[in-house]
């Protein structure tokens, strides 16, 4: 498990719509928003991207430092993206297509308005458990 | 290599030992002037050098000159090439045996062959040997002790970087920039971790500052062309994939800046934990860079020599501290990220950009440019907003509040934290604790309890009771009563998520004077209940602006109020809770007609600060954009949900009700032709009209477009126009239109505008509307009346009534014709007999034979018609030449009353005088009126001639008949006496007619005479049958049917049965026979 990892959905209109620090330890120079601002920034790259592969999983799209931006583009086009430092490309996508899983689980809920933010206590408990599982 | 001609002793041997190579040159002005051949040989000879060495070289002329330089450069550059070559070998041979004392000088030869081979442009070995120095490098990392060890590791890393430039270099320029991409990977891999010593951090951090940055420049100037986007993913061969920002300058500026960032902590650091400043000055004048890369000396004055004497570790950071500080490092941050920015730019890459320009602000605010800061930040925000990246925008928010705190901007700063306040954070609780202060900016951590503190910070500012002094600067922020706040929220405004106001009207029509009920609806997402002092409601109709106050400031708003007139409501509680409308329902009363429309909702707060927002209709409303994917309660502005989306915050006032009574008195539908009458009333009922005006207008009822505009008129003629507005007559006696300067009279096909006087209450005017219908056709005519009920107001709206009705046109009168053959004769025509029966072509008539047209009229109208005459008239060009038609019977009276669907005939003989294909009739002219038997005198006045129907015959083949056949026999006989028929067969031609005859037996007759014959008539004579005959039968009998046939044509002609009759009596009547003979036939011929 990687020690830094931040983990967005974003929605197709750009919207973050779930985030979370899944690293083991949070590195104290950084700043949390410093994660987010290099998310938003790999989105410009997610937009030239997605358009040239079939594949969902972008692997690594942008890097920062020592810091790689893994991308995962659903067929509804929101984003995965997961900031990282691991190297674990197979753990990556395996977290992904389980997290994919779990999102389209929330879709399916019919009180769900597409977009909208997940504020779904059980989901954030998955996506946890699945990062420790598999980053 | 150049000798001076002048051979000298010993020279040799200094160039032997060094490996030295030798070119003598001849240098004459001129080439005449030639230095004999023995002299050449002699020179050669005492150089020792081959004869290709031994150039002369000429310098007057100026082609002469130009090769000789160019035979010059060829030979010296052949020259250093060889011996670089040598030198190579040489020094590679020391490599291979490994006959060095230390590493450091195998880095030094590998540089050495690298450097010589780079001469030679032998790039693959220079390459080759630049790595092998860098791997070597690698080696003594840890190992060597020569140097203090801060110093060391200063030497290995600037040494390194020698060696990483050179083969960055190389690679890029052949293009290899997946290699050198690579390279650079590996290279930042293996020094970043080597951080040395604590108190020269910042030392490695700006190496690796200069390592990003100097690729960049590489990678930017490079001619390497960056493999598309196709070829992706791009691995580098220890299959590690590149990303396609890797490719990018801008993407090394970036992480130079942000290294350099990391330089200038550590050295603020740094610089804070050394006390003694003053030292580190005084010491650093003497110390300047060896002449050995990544290393330093001071340098001493001995008497008249300078001694260089090494360092102590603790000299060096002394140095390099004071060293540090002379840059100023923050606006070579912000020269790095405005590079970064503008690549990205280029490249539309807007949020990588903004993320620049983000880290950009950042510096700017930390040098104090707050100006700067807040112009970039602004921009960054308005992204951030747009895309809804909350906790990011509460970042830029948080530095943008500081930046407007520091410039003295009140407003601004206002504006920022109420958006801030209002931004949807609520997740994190976190309090913020001390450790994490420099995690965060400005702002600290995005959580509710910030946004609470934030929220009381500003309204105390706000309501003018607590100041706000920046501990920073010396500026204090507070609203004085010479500056009130006043902020402006419209409908794209980020503010809109702190205040929001909705009207609605509850109807979409309202009468003037009436009620007019409205909600206004007020939410904020402000963390805490917001109130209100007073809200001011303006409209565009300034007179219905009112005010509501709020029950408890009471005083407050009395005083406020300046305006003497305006409306003021009080209102129980004004107080907006945190996403939960304030609604409340007014009412509003507009005298003036058109559109009333909410424009703005000022809220006042305290006695300095108001917020002005524009009104919003429930139905348009936009969704707050960052709120709009929450997870909050959702609730209707107005109590009504239909009304929430349906409503407008505008509402159309009607005109006041006409107290007119317009009335258009249309009696059935108009005829084609005439001129219709149409009376028009006006009746005034309980206003007076003032400069009344009245259109008209006729619009195709079909297709609901005007018949014309009047400015499209002009060009069309008026054969065209199917209906027209010939004119309007006034009432009796005021018939020419009177001479008043605004009294307008303008009548045009289907428009018409006409003044109408002034008309008293109660009274009454009328016109009559002429109209003229060239086709059938239903017409709406629009009558609208607009006037002023008073006469002194130019101010007052007009009042309009209006009035339409559909008229149909109808055609009057349907006119047919019929041709008939003459009574009892029947003329061969051969045209007949060639085409098939049933084709259509025009009637044939046979030439000077007496035909029969029956013109009939029928009445299509529902009202009863006056035939006034009916005539034929023929075309002007061939009156009376072609063909006479007259009129059968002139005892027919005219003026028959024609009632709704009877037909009326008229008989006219036609003979046909040319012989013609296609002989013109001439026209029917039916002449008739609309039979209004009342008022007869009245109604002639008007059409006086009747109006005329016109109907043209079609054009008729006149041709010669050859034969004619006739019969002549008695109209009536007595039972059982007998009677003569004949049958005449004419020739009409120049040739003998054979013509074969048949007669059929009849059960009404006896017959004498032969049944069956063949006959040949002369040429222009004529052949009588005589047949007696006895009728057996009474009452009307058909005679024997006879069929002629003319062998020459083999044609047959009978008579037509109808004509083959004749009336027996069973006995002699005993009426008087007088004119008997005469009136039968007349009634024969009216009733065929």
């Amino acid at each position: 498990m990687g020690s830094t990892a931040c983990f967005i959905i974003v929605s197709r209109n750009d919207i973050p719509i779930y985030e979370a620090e899944v690293g083991s330890a949070i590195k104290k120079e950084e700043a949390t928003h410093q994660h987010q601002f290099i998310l938003h920034a790999a989105l410009d790259i997610v937009q030239d991207l997605a358009w040239t592969t079939s594949a969902m999983f972008l692997k690594a799209v942008d890097r920062f430092n020592d810091l790689v931006v893994s991308v995962y583009v659903t067929a509804g086009h929101t984003r995965l993206m997961l900031l990282h430092d691991s190297r674990n490309e197979d753990g990556i996508r395996s977290f992904f297509q389980e997290v994919h899983e779990l999102y389209i689980k929330i879709l399916l809920n019919p009180l769900y308005l597409p977009g909208s933010r997940i504020t779904s206590s059980h989901f954030d408990t998955k996506v946890r458990a699945l990062a420790r599982k598999y980053l | 290599m150049t000798f001076p001609a002048t051979p000298r002793s010993g020279f040799r041997a200094v160039v032997r030992g060094r490996n030295i190579k030798l070119t003598v040159v001849v240098v004459q002005s001129f080439d005449k002037d030639e230095v004999s051949e023995d002299r050449m040989i002699a020179l050669r000879k005492r150089a020792e050098i081959d004869s290709k060495y031994l150039l002369t070289f000429v310098q007057k002329s100026s082609s002469d000159l130009k090769h000789s330089l160019n035979r010059l450069g060829s030979i010296v550059a052949e020259l250093a090439n060889t011996y670089y070559r040598d030198e190579g070998r040489r020094v590679k041979t020391c490599i291979e045996k490994k006959s060095f004392s230390s590493v450091d000088l195998n880095i030094r030869y590998c540089f050495k062959v690298a450097v010589y081979a780079e001469f030679r442009r032998d790039w693959g070995e220079a390459l080759r040997f630049y790595e092998d120095a860098y791997r070597a490098l690698r080696e003594i990392i840890g190992t060597s002790t020569r140097l203090p060890a801060i110093q060391r590791l200063v030497e290995i890393k600037s040494v390194a970087e020698q060696l990483h430039f050179k083969a960055s270099t190389i690679l890029l320029h052949g293009g290899k920039i997946i290699e050198a991409i690579a390279w650079f990977r590996q290279h930042h891999a293996a020094y970043k971790k080597l951080i040395g010593a604590p108190e020269v951090i910042f030392l490695h951090w700006e190496w690796m500052s200069r390592q990003f940055l100097v690729f960049a420049e590489l990678l930017e100037t490079s001619s390497a062309v960056i493999p598309s986007n196709t070829s992706l993913p791009l691995v580098t061969k220890d299959n590690k994939p590149l990303t396609e920002s890797e490719f990018n300058p801008a993407y090394y500026y970036q992480l130079a800046a942000h290294y350099l960032r990391e330089k200038k902590c550590c050295l603020e650091l740094a610089l804070s934990a050394s006390e003694a400043v003053a030292e580190i000055e005084s010491s650093a004048d003497s110390v300047i860079p060896s002449v050995y890369v990544g290393q330093f000396a001071r340098l001493l004055e001995q008497g008249d020599a300078l001694v260089m004497q090494n360092l102590t570790d603790a000299e060096y950071v002394l140095y390099a501290l004071a060293e540090g500080k002379r840059f100023q490092d923050s606006f070579e941050i912000i020269a790095l990220l405005k590079k970064s920015f503008e690549s990205y730019s280029n490249l539309k890459a807007q949020r990588m950009a903004s993320y620049c320009s983000c880290q950009m602000a950042r510096e700017y605010f930390s040098v104090g440019k707050f100006d700067n800061a807040k112009e970039l930040f602004d921009g960054v925000a308005s992204l951030y907003r747009k895309e809804g990246w909350t906790t990011l925008l509460w970042d830029v928010l948080g530095y943008l509040r500081e930046c407007s705190k520091r410039l003295g901007s009140v407003k601004d700063f206002i504006e920022y934290s109420l958006e801030m306040a209002a931004l949807p954070i609520s997740s994190g609780d976190e309090v913020q604790s001390p450790i994490h202060k420099g995690e965060y900016g400005p702002a600290g951590c995005a959580s509710l309890p910030q946004r609470e503190r934030i929220y009381s910070e500003v309204f105390g500012i706000m309501k003018g009771e607590s100041g706000l002094t920046s501990n920073e600067g010396n500026v204090t922020l507070n609203v004085t009563p010479e500056r009130p706040i006043r902020l402006e929220i419209d409908l794209v405004s980020p503010l809109r998520v702190a205040f929001l106001a909705s009207v609605a009207f509850h109807d979409q029509v309202a009468k003037p004077g009436a009620s007019i009920f409205f909600t206004l609806s007020l939410i904020s997402q402000l963390p805490q209940p917001v109130e209100i002092d007073q809200l001011e409601v303006k409209f565009n109709q300034s007179e219905c602006n009112f005010t509501i106050a709020s029950a408890q400031k009471a005083p407050i708003s009395a005083t406020s109020i300046g305006k003497t007139g305006a409306r003021v409501v009080t209102a129980p509680v004004l107080t907006v809770v945190t996403n939960k409308w304030l609604r409340l329902t007014y009412d509003v009363t507009s005298e003036l007609s058109g559109k009333l429309e909410c424009k703005s909702v000022i809220a006042r707060l305290g006695p300095l600060f108001t917020i002005c927002c524009q009104a919003e209709s429930p139905a348009s409303m936009n969704d707050l954009p960052l709120w709009k994917f929450e997870d909050h309660v959702e609730t209707f502005p107005t109590r009504d949900p239909a009304l929430a989306f349906s409503g407008q915050k505008f509402i159309q006032v009607d005109e006041p009700d006409p107290q007119v009574d317009l009335v258009l008195g249309a009696s059935g539908p108009a005829l084609v032709g005439e001129r219709f009458m149409l009376p028009v009333t006006i009746v005034s009922k309980g206003h007076e009209i003032h400069s009344g005006e009245l259109k008209i207008n006729l619009v195709d009822a079909r297709r609901g477009a005007a018949l014309g505009s009047p400015r499209e008129m002009e060009p069309i003629s008026t054969d065209s126009l199917h209906v027209e507005l010939l004119g309007v007559s006034r009432p009796d006696g005021d018939d020419e239109p009177q001479t008043g300067q605004d009294n307008i009279w303008k009548i045009q096909h289907s428009f018409g505008l006409l003044s109408v006087p002034f008309v008293n209450l109660g009274g009454s005017w009328s016109c009559k509307l002429e109209i003229k219908w060239h086709r059938p056709k239903p017409v709406m005519l629009y009558v609208s009346l607009g006037y002023l009920p008073t006469s002194n107001g130019s101010t007052i709206q007009k009042v309009h009534a209006h009035k339409s009705l559909q008229i149909e046109g109808k055609t009057a009168i349907m006119i047919g014709h019929r041709f008939m053959l003459p009574f009892r004769r029947n003329p061969l025509l051969l045209s007949k007999i060639k085409v098939a029966p049933n084709s259509n072509q025009s009637t044939t008539l046979a030439l000077n034979e007496t035909s029969i047209l029956i013109v009939s009229a029928k009445n299509c109208t529902e009202v009863p018609l006056r035939l006034v005459s009916m005539s034929i008239e023929m075309d002007e060009n061939d009156i009376g030449k072609s063909c006479t038609v007259r009129q059968r019977d002139e005892s027919q009276k005219d003026h028959a009353l024609l009632v709704p669907g009877e037909e009326f005939r008229k008989v006219f003989s036609v003979i046909p005088k040319i012989h013609s294909p296609n002989l013109a009739m001439g026209t029917v002219c039916f002449t008739w009126k609309r039979d209004s038997g009342l008022d007869k005198q009245s109604d002639s006045n008007i059409t006086e001639a009747g109006i005329i129907t016109r109907h043209k015959l079609p054009d008729v083949n006149v041709e010669m008949a050859p034969l004619v056949v006739s019969l002549e026999c008695p109209p009536h006989t007595i039972l059982g006496i007998p009677f003569t028929c004949y049958v005449k067969i004419q020739n009409q031609t120049e040739f003998l007619q054979e013509v074969k005859y048949l007669i059929a037996d009849s059960q009404s007759f006896l017959l004498s005479g032969s049944h069956n014959d063949m006959v040949s008539v002369l040429p222009k004579s004529e052949h009588i049958l005589g047949y007696k005959l006895v009728p057996l039968a009474s009452g009307s009998q058909q005679l024997p049917r006879i069929t002629v046939t003319a062998v020459r044509y083999s044609a047959e002609l009978s008579l037509p049965q109808a004509t083959s009759t004749v009336f027996v009596f069973p006995s002699e009547p005993h009426f008087k026979m007088g004119n008997l003979k005469e009136k039968v036939t007349e009634i024969v011929t009216t009733g065929a």
